[in-house]
């Protein structure tokens, strides 16, 4: 298990946010999502085998964009 | 480390440009829109106009407001359509786009023209986002000035040569030197020098803490008067400034569980008013045969409808209320914890280290001779030993000058021993003044009574007679008294929890004003405890996190108190930083004022959304007047979290 700090740019809405979630909640081996539409900032409890390509694909998904991960 | 601060650096900049951008958008909006409003006011005055240009002027200006301004709005909302992901934008590209074209309708003249209309929509959702966004700027300040809190130089000392490096260069074991007025770089042990520290910044401790050698210092606060040679033990992301940051940053991301419905709605919301919106539309046209009217329903019910009010209304709540705590040294770890803090009766505290100091202090003293002879014979021996009865002593005796003392010993259970000049001299407890036959005599009845109070004493001798008496305590911390009468005054059942004896905890309690107390419980049995009063309602616990934390998890809310540069991260749902209680009553005070916001603004945007959609629905609200109305939701749910800055703490 590793938890992942994730900065996400183009969200402008609170809708963004659960968007963000739900695609991010479907990638394999993600435990626990929690996004903040106020900070921009994704927090991310997965497996250890889930890459930060991975949530960067299901950010992109819905139109986001990964700033950062860490 | 330097990858984490690119990181920091890159979320700043990002809301910065998300600001700029927005405000670059808003101006070319408004400079476009203005000549359309001014050409819609004049022909409404009823000044004719060629139909040409009242046709043409909205098209040509509002495609450049929609398509080339708005473009982001309208590709990210289009987008939804074919993703499936829908958002705010979605809601107006799809009311702007549909009202616009109704203006190229009127060219073929057969429908009214909302081409004009529909820039100002743009315009006026460009502007509430430009406003929300500063007022989201707003909200995030207190973590934004905590990110930039951190030293970015240094001095290390090289040899005998100081050199400045950047911080982010600092390595364990390195020796900085802090001058008068300098930042602490990183977190560290003070090896040289003597000085006093603000350390506001991030315990909220608002006076300034002295620092000697062996102290420990925070990386990030202010030394004040004295130069510091401070050895490093922690860099990086491993300081307690960078420790508080994440936590802060966590917690602002969970959920309080009130908000569990506003989010259910706001994750169906977009796709239910695309819905209500078309069923909106067919249900005028049907009536009303008036496809233009039934369109500028439509268009109202699209862009009156705002997840954001709903969305936002408690995160943007908990983020100020969590920025203003972490500024006070109040990390609240969950959002949880403020809806739970709401119904909590019983405060239990444990004693050592939260209501007291956990460290001995000398409450009272006796002598036979002169005050300051005693003291400074004292001082001289017991600054020789690291016991913690020893330190209490040499606290005491500060001011006095030391003598040299020969054949120095610890006498392990017992005290001290040594020489000062001719005279033999000694300091311990009882056991040890009978074991070597010392006379206390006329010092007897002083030490019965310190004795009777429940305090530990020791007694010093020179050459085999009894000179003084002192008796030590647990010391209270200064605040402890004032913080648990406030507690009480707010309604709040106090207990304290101790492995002490009932006298020695009796005495305490009354010191402190404590309602009840638990004594002579193991510190494996404090969770029990919790478990028992919790069956008259909830419980908080206040410990030290480290070794209460099976009792921190067990009640409703737990807070744990920091010590020193330890903040004890997994321990507790609020983290004092700094162990004092009033830190307690604040947390209390700030959990209830921020869950007070959060149900106002709750309370509001559900209202909003409750009154304005079918308001707009029944074609009440012009497309415009919807527009504005829905701007000022999303506005004033984030200006009416800020204003939780204005409460008294």
């Amino acid at each position: 298990m590793k938890k992942l700090k994730v900065k996400i740019s183009g969200m402008h809405c609170a809708s963004c946010a659960g968007n963000v979630e739900r695609s991010v909640r479907s990638v394999k081996g993600v435990k626990n999502v929690s996004v903040s539409a106020v900070t921009n900032t994704c927090f991310i409890e997965c497996e250890d085998s889930t890459t930060n390509a991975d949530i960067e694909k299901a950010v992109a998904k819905p139109g986001y964009k990964v700033v950062a991960i860490n | 480390m330097k990858h984490d601060h690119a990181i920091t650096t890159a979320e700043l900049s990002m809301e910065e440009r998300d600001m700029r951008s927005w405000k670059r958008k808003l101006i070319g909006a408004w400079v476009l829109t203005v000549p359309i409003a001014a050409l819609m006011l004049i022909s409404y005055g009823g000044i004719d106009i060629d139909e040409n240009v009242m046709m043409g002027v909205p098209l040509v200006l509002g495609f450049f407001v929609i398509f080339i301004i708005g473009f982001d709005t309208i590709r990210g909302g289009l987008r939804g359509f074919y993703t499936g992901y829908f958002s705010m934008d979605s809601l107006i590209s799809l009311g702007t786009v549909l009202a616009y074209f109704t203006g190229i309708g009127t060219v073929f003249g057969f429908m009214e023209s909302y081409a004009g209309v529909s820039a100002m929509i743009m315009t006026i959702f460009i502007t509430g986002k430009f406003i929300e966004s500063k007022a989201r700027g707003r909200a995030t300040q207190e973590i934004k000035k905590l990110l930039e809190l951190g030293a970015k130089k240094a001095r290390v000392l090289r040899g005998k040569e100081e050199i400045e490096i950047d911080a982010s260069d600092i390595a364990i074991g390195d020796v900085l030197v802090v001058r008068p007025g300098e930042k602490i770089p990183t977190d560290g042990l003070v090896i040289k020098g003597a000085s006093s520290v603000d350390e506001s910044m991030v315990t909220g401790e608002s006076l300034p803490v002295e620092k000697t050698v062996k102290s420990t210092v925070i990386g990030a606060t202010i030394n004040q008067e004295g130069i510091l040679y401070i050895r490093a033990t922690k860099i990086g992301n491993d300081t307690m400034l960078a420790h508080i940051i994440a936590l802060v940053e966590e917690a602002q991301g969970t959920k309080v569980p009130i908000q569990k419905l506003a989010d259910k709605i706001t994750n169906v919301f977009v796709p239910v008013i695309l819905g209500v919106a078309l069923l909106t539309f067919l249900n005028w046209w049907y009536f009303t045969g008036e496809l233009s009217r039934a369109l500028g329903v439509g268009i109202s019910v699209l862009v009156i409808a705002c997840p954001c009010a709903l969305g936002l209304a408690v995160p943007i709540a908990l983020v100020v209320g969590s920025g203003m705590g972490a500024q006070r040294g109040i990390l609240i770890r969950k959002g949880e914890a403020i809806q739970t803090m709401k119904r909590v009766k019983t405060i239990i505290f444990d004693k050592t280290g939260t209501i007291t100091k956990g460290v001995p202090e000398v409450i009272g003293f006796a002598a036979t001779s002169k005050k300051s002879y005693v003291l400074e014979r004292a001082l001289s021996l017991e600054r020789l030993s690291e016991h913690p009865l020893a330190r209490a002593v040499v606290t005491y005796a500060q001011g006095t000058k030391p003598l040299n003392v020969r054949g120095f010993k610890v006498i392990p259970g017992r005290g001290v021993e040594g020489w000062i000049g001719t005279n033999h001299y000694l300091i311990g407890n009882r056991a040890l003044m009978r074991e070597k036959g010392v006379r206390v005599g006329k010092l007897e009845k002083e030490i019965a009574e310190f004795e009777v109070a429940g305090t530990t004493v020791l007694i010093m001798a020179e050459q085999k007679t009894a000179l003084g008496a002192f008796a030590l305590a647990d010391a209270i911390k200064e605040d402890s008294k004032e913080a648990i009468s406030a507690l009480k005054q707010a309604g709040f059942k106090t207990v304290m929890i101790t492995g002490d004896n009932r006298p020695t905890a009796e005495k305490i309690a009354a010191r402190v004003g404590i309602d009840a107390i638990i004594a002579e419980v193991l510190p494996a049995d404090k969770a029990a405890h919790v478990e028992r009063l919790q069956k008259e309602g909830f419980v908080a616990f206040v410990g030290d996190g480290i070794n209460d934390a099976p009792a921190l998890k067990q009640a409703n809310v737990g807070i744990a108190m920091g010590t020193g540069t330890d903040i004890a991260i997994e321990a507790g749902d609020i983290v004092l930083v700094k162990g004092s209680l009033t830190g307690v009553v604040q947390a209390i005070r700030l959990s209830k004022a921020t869950f007070r916001k959060i149900k106002q603004n709750l309370f509001w945007a559900f209202a909003y959304n409750v009154i304005a959609i079918p308001l707009a629905m029944g074609g009440v609200l012009s497309p415009l007047i919807a527009e504005l109305a829905m701007a000022l939701s999303s506005v004033s749910v984030v200006t009416n979290a800020n204003l939780l800055r204005t409460m008294r703490m």
